[in-house]
């Protein structure tokens, strides 16, 4: 791997280059892709483009003032959850692998992801704001309740040793790096590659399980009417994460296939079982979550046993899509009226309505088919 | 015009005009879906036999002899296997 440069001047050929620890990017160009799957996503991402304010939240706050005190800690613990994963993810994609890629098309991908992130930090704020007459009392306890730190540790850890190694790395290039702990821990190439491919693993569980239960509990609310306005910025988030756990998992299964860089096929057999710990414990820790959320009582539609069996769910069907074998016994979707607000409706509706979930951005019909000229003559 | 669709050994005609997952709900399935556009991967199944036509390119990642029934539509008699498919009696008898 060469050492980070914002611009390199070594004429290379992007289409040769793997995704990641290859050389820097230098001319960002889109007219050629070797993976043109993440200059679709960028696409597909930017015509997803929405902003909080366009959501008429102003009703929830009378919802969630009418809710039950059990109630209203599910929904405001879901929330602040969500906070701290997206207070993640807007900065984590960036600063740990953009020092990383080699591809311009991943590049540009990684920054309209995380871009994305931040709308939905936005978003939360938003919701908050109209349901608190002072949001610190919530933002504060985020990073002070137990519940929701136990998981942040797991969820940023891999990323933080990721950004140090890889910051060690680009100093001293490859050797011994002692921890402030006294560890010392020998940094190579190789090294960064197991941890970058166990950092994508983790970031995929977060998004693809981890996100989904917190989606769970907020349309909840919704299938009975209440706090609608927070559930149609959930959708909105929950159509972009589709977009971003694809990714994840697009790179992982590159590399599994040995359709990138060879070596991280290697890595991907080796390190196997620490990948399936890591959505192992994810799926765990989610399950510990939903006995915290429930602890005072359940709602209507959703209890602890429902929940755990929908992590159970959604966990075999995120770990099947990369390749690993289905862990759990669940085999349906307990709570199949989810998928009902998973929907991405790409209808084109007048942007004006603030309240329809999506609308296209400047796209045009071109697709001619040769029997549309049939009845044409000179 | 129709086509032949076999699930699961369950055989019924399904309309060309609509997408798989489309019929398959017209005919009662139950089957795992999300986005319905391409782009999540969770309508993914195992195409035995026969072949599809995309109405959406999808964005998922499909493996090898797979296919995702939300954006794509019967090309010829097509037969699937989707392991978690809930059928309903009128076609398991």
């Amino acid at each position: 791997m060469n050492k980070y440069t914002t611009f390199s001047k070594v004429q290379n050929n992007a289409l040769t280059e793997p995704m990641f620890f290859g050389n820097p990017v230098n001319v960002a160009r889109y007219d050629q892709q070797k993976f043109e799957i993440f200059e679709k996503l960028i696409e597909k991402q930017l015509s997803f483009f929405w902003r909080p304010e366009e959501v008429d939240v102003s009703r929830d706050r009378v919802d969630f003032q009418d809710l039950p005190e059990h109630e209203q800690h599910i929904f405001i613990s879901n929330l602040k959850y969500q906070t701290l994963l997206d207070s993640i993810q807007g900065r984590s994609p960036n600063v740990a692998l953009l020092p990383l890629v080699s591809l311009p098309e991943l590049e540009t991908w990684i920054e309209t992801w995380a871009f994305s992130e931040t709308i939905h930090s936005r978003s939360y704020t938003h919701i908050i704001r109209n349901l608190f007459n002072n949001p610190s009392d919530v933002f504060d306890d985020i990073v002070n309740n137990e519940e929701i730190l136990k998981r942040a540790d797991d969820i940023a850890g891999y990323y933080d040793d990721l950004i140090t190694a890889t910051q060690f790395y680009q100093l001293h290039g490859e050797g011994d790096y002692t921890h402030s702990d006294g560890r010392v821990e020998t940094i190579t190439i190789r090294a960064l590659k197991r941890k970058v491919y166990l950092c994508m693993n983790s970031v995929n569980a977060l998004e693809a399980i981890r996100f989904y239960v917190s989606f769970a509990c907020s349309f909840a609310f919704a299938e009975r009417d209440l706090l609608e306005g927070n559930a149609k910025i959930i959708k909105l988030i929950a159509r972009d994460e589709a977009l971003h756990l694809n990714a994840t998992q697009h790179i992982l299964n590159l590399w599994r296939d040995g359709a990138d860089d060879p070596e991280m096929a290697e890595i991907a057999k080796e390190c196997e079982q620490e990948a399936i710990d890591i959505f192992m414990r994810a799926a765990q820790q989610e399950k510990d979550w939903a006995e915290y959320l429930f602890k005072d009582g359940s709602m209507i539609g959703l209890n602890k046993d429902i929940l755990c069996q929908y992590v159970e769910y959604i966990a075999n069907v995120r770990m099947q899509a990369i390749g690993f074998k289905p862990p759990f016994a669940t085999k349906s979707n307990p709570i199949p009226w989810i998928n009902n607000w998973l929907v991405s409706d790409n209808v084109q509706v007048a942007p004006q309505e603030s309240e329809i979930s999506s609308y296209l951005v400047g796209q045009i019909n071109s697709d001619m088919d040769a029997d549309d000229l049939e009845d044409f003559e000179l | 015009m129709s086509k032949e669709m076999v699930i699961n050994g369950e055989t019924f005609h399904a309309s060309e005009e609509q997408t798989l997952l489309e019929n398959l709900e017209q005919q009662g399935i139950q089957t795992e879906y999300q986005c319905r556009d391409g782009h999540c991967g969770a309508c993914q199944c195992q195409l035995i036999s026969g072949s599809v036509e995309y109405i959406i390119e999808p964005l998922a990642y499909v493996r090898k002899n797979h296919i995702l029934t939300c954006c794509s539509k019967a090309k010829s008699a097509i037969e699937l296997v989707i392991p978690e498919a809930k059928l309903p009696l009128k076609l398991t008898g």
